[in-house]
């Protein structure tokens, strides 16, 4: 029988994991859809536009991180992660049982700084890419330009340089909250979710 | 009469279906794979060099790869909203460059098909006809970013299953137990099962111990049993030089306990898993045998009845199933 030769051959296949991370992307672009539009007073597409490129961003280099990583561990600490994938359980026996909540614990925190500073990394790089109202990085100042200090009222273009300054910077700064609070609740949110699925 | 009739409507209607209504079509470029094709067929037989006919099929796989996808293209033959067209093209691409490897050809091609799919939709996206950088418009440009990204994600996907296979290879015991829990992979259900390597662990552990112990004088067997954990350790030796190596043997520990059965004795051999299982308590496979006196040496010399007490020979028989038992030992 051909069939089940074919399906014999195809061994196990990750069908949870995609179904449990597209849920779970799905609901992290959402959450940080609401949270992006609320901050940064986006429309309802682009923020889920947004939310969606960041989060595939990390989604897929967390991937390749995770892969590349995996093989250079040492067997005993991949032996735990295999039982971890296959069976949705740390084996006992293995000598990196004590240390693996602190291993889990190091990991997860690396994980949430990566993803956030790649999310404002990719959020900034994909405003330049679309030509949207791009952080304005150099703000004029005044020693910059004098040849217009003669011509124009120097006061006044100074105390528009300095009125543009904070408002420049709180952009920059509200871009960074923005990108920092949807990043706690997605993780927040998702790891809930694991640990109910582990509970279950 | 009628047949001429009938012959001109059934020609008028291929000729509808197989002529290009303009021949700057998707049917013209599948014909011109075609006519690679069979350039390529007959340049092949005709024994034309190597580079001949690799040309013509490289050709004929081009003109197919864009025929197709452009059929797909024009007709908006889509699959949840989104247009295959892109996927399918890529997969001929894919096919293409790699479908000559050998035998691990879907692994590369699998990996690097989302991929190309994307480079499908993104080149006419972002080089005009001079083949000169174009830039698209800013909603284009959004969507290819999140077409990327997406492509990475499914080629991620695609990697992680054949690493997945990577180590159900160096750990094959691991296939044969349960993947009901997981969270991440499902298994189809109606595959066979492979014969775990604790199995061919405990069967070479009992050729050794036939080898050592059968036809030898009982005396010789009470004196083996003496030093049951010494001959653990040798035996364990033997098993782990006879293996092909394989990660997985260091996970198989061997241990083997005699119990007094009437004249004789039952051996208990036991390969004990000692890596990832889904079973709480661990899992050990158990082969007994059994070790008996005989009074008659089986092959050779015709002992005299009486005069003194016949020696004593071992005959050793295992049991052919293997059963699993949960826990340890």
């Amino acid at each position: 029988m051909p069939i089940t030769d074919f399906l014999a051959d195809l061994g196990l296949m990750p069908l949870r994991a995609i179904a449990f991370q597209s849920m779970l992307l799905l609901v992290a672009i959402a959450l940080e859809a609401i949270v992006l539009r609320q901050h940064l007073r986006l429309g309802y597409q682009t923020s889920v536009q947004y939310a969606a490129t960041i989060n595939l961003i990390t989604t897929s280099l967390g991937w390749i991180a995770f892969l590349s990583l995996e093989a250079l561990l040492p067997w005993a600490l991949r032996q735990q992660i295999i039982s971890y994938v296959l069976f949705n359980r740390f084996d006992p026996t293995n000598p990196w049982i004590d240390a693996l909540p602190v291993v889990i614990v190091v990991a997860a925190i690396i994980a949430f700084f990566t993803t956030y500073w790649f999310k404002l990394q990719g959020l900034s790089l994909l405003v330049r890419l679309l030509d949207r109202e791009t952080v304005p990085r150099v703000t004029v100042s005044v020693e910059e330009s004098p040849r217009y200090n003669s011509t124009r009222r120097p006061v006044a273009w100074s105390s528009s340089a300095r009125k543009q300054q904070p408002e420049t910077s709180s952009r920059g700064s509200s871009y960074t909250l923005a990108v920092l609070q949807a990043n706690a609740l997605s993780f927040t949110v998702i790891v809930i979710l694991l640990l109910l699925r582990l509970n279950a | 009469m009628f047949i001429l009739t009938f012959l001109r409507q059934t020609w008028e209607s291929i000729k509808t279906v197989l002529l290009p209504d303009r021949y700057f079509s998707w049917l013209t470029v599948i014909y011109l794979s075609l006519f690679s094709w069979l350039m390529s067929l007959l340049g092949r037989s005709l024994g034309a060099s190597n580079i001949t006919v690799g040309i013509m099929t490289t050709l004929s796989w081009i003109f197919l790869a864009v025929g197709i996808g452009w059929a797909l293209e024009t007709n908006q033959v889509k699959l949840f909203g989104l247009s295959l067209a892109p996927w399918v093209a890529g997969a001929i691409v894919c096919i293409f460059l790699f479908g000559s490897w050998g035998d691990n050809w879907l692994q590369p091609a699998l990996i690097t098909w989302p991929l190309i799919s994307f480079a499908v939709v993104a080149v006419p996206n972002l080089l005009s006809w001079e083949l000169q950088y174009k830039k698209p418009p800013a909603p284009v440009r959004q969507q290819l970013v999140l077409l990327f990204f997406l492509s990475l994600l499914l080629s991620s996907w695609f990697q992680f299953y054949f690493r997945i296979q990577n180590w159900l290879q160096a750990y094959p015991s691991l296939v044969a137990d349960t993947v009901e829990d997981s969270n991440f992979v499902y298994r189809i259900p109606g595959q066979t099962l492979p014969l775990s390597a604790g199995v061919t662990h405990l069967t070479e552990a009992e050729m050794i111990i036939k080898a050592e112990l059968d036809s030898k004088p009982w005396p010789w067997i009470e004196r083996w049993l003496l030093n049951v954990e010494g001959q653990e350790q040798a035996i364990q030796r033997q098993i782990q030089l006879n293996q092909q190596s394989s990660p997985e043997d260091d996970l198989w520990r061997f241990e083997m306990q005699p119990f007094s059965n009437g004249p004789g004795y039952t051996l208990e051999l036991r390969a004990i898993w000692t890596g990832p299982t889904a079973e709480e308590s661990g899992y050990y496979l158990e082969k007994s045998c059994q070790v008996m006196p005989v009074g008659q040496a089986p092959a050779y010399g015709s002992p005299t009845p009486g005069s003194v007490v016949p020696t004593q020979w071992a005959r050793v028989t295992c049991d052919l199933e293997v059963p699993r038992v949960t826990g340890r030992p």
